[in-house]
């Protein structure tokens, strides 16, 4: 067991775990947020479990959570501290989700994305988006999500 | 998909804490992780069940691309940072492209070219760029000593390099590159960015009047791993990298391997990808040499 400190949407959570605990595992049992999603059984293939760690977007199935000690994690519930932010809205406007369970983790993984290019193409969004699987929309409502998202500075 | 049993985990700030960490284990028992997009698969799915980890990402000196003499990278720099670094010289430019085309987005904030290249996976692109350009690994052991060791007697076969367990890798680096020289690398797999079913790597030399003086091929996605196609680089040398030279010299690499056929390609059609690919990726090589 380790004591580790992961700062999580800016609160610090000091926690004793078990050195083979998941990164997901201690976000969503340890913290209790469950907006980070488990698609893929742990995988690494989905990107439902998608988060910032220190600012880069990471899959969280994919680390210890021994890990992140010392480190911030950011995951959707603090992607807005009131209002959503223009990614999350353009998701809801332009219907960018059915089922709703891999929004997460691509609102997680687009919104570092737009941080990094702020006008990008449809082609720049498709390949970005290729860590991020969905099986209800087809992806088009998503990438036009993005799109609009860009167009009025997420 | 849940780790095994962990017994210990480390966070070593220094190469000597780390190689000191690794020999207080012993063989088999501890195992670095470095950026762990490999490797977490395999401790997730039990394939390794580590005792201990020594987690690479606080050794500063690991990190970085440097271009004072030739190219040094180290070897915990990720392949975010390689896929937008724009200064590399053409000789190397490969590494740009295969950098930009492992994985996903979240892959490549994380995962590094040395994990790459030590994991060595059957099916990746890093270690045919390594063999393709003529890397240098510099190895240090936890016994004090240093060595050099280029790519071709390090990347051995499928998960398999002349990296002795109590070594760690510090970087991969190339000497400044000739006046003319270019590399690129291709690949194609069944999704975007996903591993190769065939990736070939070209770099070219060019003397007076762009005649190729010196070739390197090296192809991803064979059963027996990353490895050097040595019929490419003769067939291409002495050419001007015409079409034909060029179709010439990809007709004749993948002539000269073996091609196994599984559910993603049959071995016919890995042919056809290496001559494909390949044609593309020598005609980039070329430009960029030119």
């Amino acid at each position: 067991m380790k004591t580790i400190t992961v700062t999580i949407n800016g609160s610090a959570y000091e926690e004793t775990v078990p050195e083979r605990m998941l990164l997901v595992d201690f976000i969503r049992d340890t913290a209790g947020l469950t907006g980070t999603h488990v698609g893929c059984t742990y995988e690494g293939v989905c990107g439902a479990c998608t988060i910032h760690l220190d600012g880069e977007a990471v899959k969280s199935c994919m680390m210890l959570a021994v890990q992140a000690d010392g480190h911030a994690v950011t995951t959707v519930e603090g992607l807005s501290t009131g209002d959503l932010t223009p990614l999350q809205r353009a998701f809801n406007e332009h219907h960018g989700l059915q089922c709703g369970y891999c929004t997460p983790g691509i609102l997680m993984n687009m919104t570092e994305f737009l941080e990094k290019n702020p006008n990008p193409t449809d082609a720049e969004i498709r390949r970005g988006l290729i860590g991020n699987l969905c099986r209800c929309t087809g992806y088009a409502r998503i990438v036009k999500a993005v799109r609009e998202a860009a167009k009025i500075g997420n | 998909m849940f780790p095994a049993k962990i017994d210990d985990y480390v966070r070593p700030k220094t190469v000597a804490e780390a190689l000191e960490a690794i020999a207080r284990y012993g063989d088999d028992e501890a195992m670095f992780v470095a950026g762990g997009q490999s490797l977490m698969q395999a401790v997730k799915s039990r394939m390794v069940r580590p005792s201990c980890l020594v987690d690479l990402q606080s050794i500063a000196e690991l990190r970085g691309i440097d271009l004072g003499q030739g190219l040094t990278i180290g070897a915990m720099t990720r392949y975010v940072e390689i896929a937008e670094c724009e200064t590399l010289p053409r000789a190397y430019a490969a590494l740009n492209d295969a950098a930009q085309h492992v994985g996903d987005r979240q892959v490549r904030n994380r995962g590094t070219i040395g994990g790459s290249i030590c994991w060595n996976f059957v099916a990746s692109c890093m270690p045919a760029v390594v063999l393709g350009l003529n890397g240098t690994v510099v190895l240090a052991s936890s016994k004090g000593s240093t060595r050099e060791v280029v790519a071709e007697d390090f990347i051995l076969g499928p998960f398999e390099t002349a990296r002795e367990k109590d070594e760690i890798l510090l970087s991969i680096s190339w000497p400044a590159p000739p006046a003319h020289c270019g590399s690129a690398y291709k690949k194609w797999g069944l999704v975007a960015d996903a591993v190769p079913v065939i990736g070939v790597c070209v770099s070219v030399t060019l003397a007076a009047g762009d005649t190729c003086e010196s070739a390197r091929v090296a192809l991803s996605g064979l059963a027996d791993g990353a490895q050097l196609a040595p019929a490419g680089a003769v067939a291409l040398v002495g050419t001007d990298g015409s079409d034909k030279a060029i179709a010439e010299a990809m007709a004749a690499v993948a002539d000269s391997v073996e091609t196994h056929s599984d559910h993603w390609a049959d071995g016919e059609y890995r042919r056809q990808l290496i001559r494909g690919i390949g044609t593309e990726a020598a005609h980039c090589a070329f430009q960029r040499a030119r």
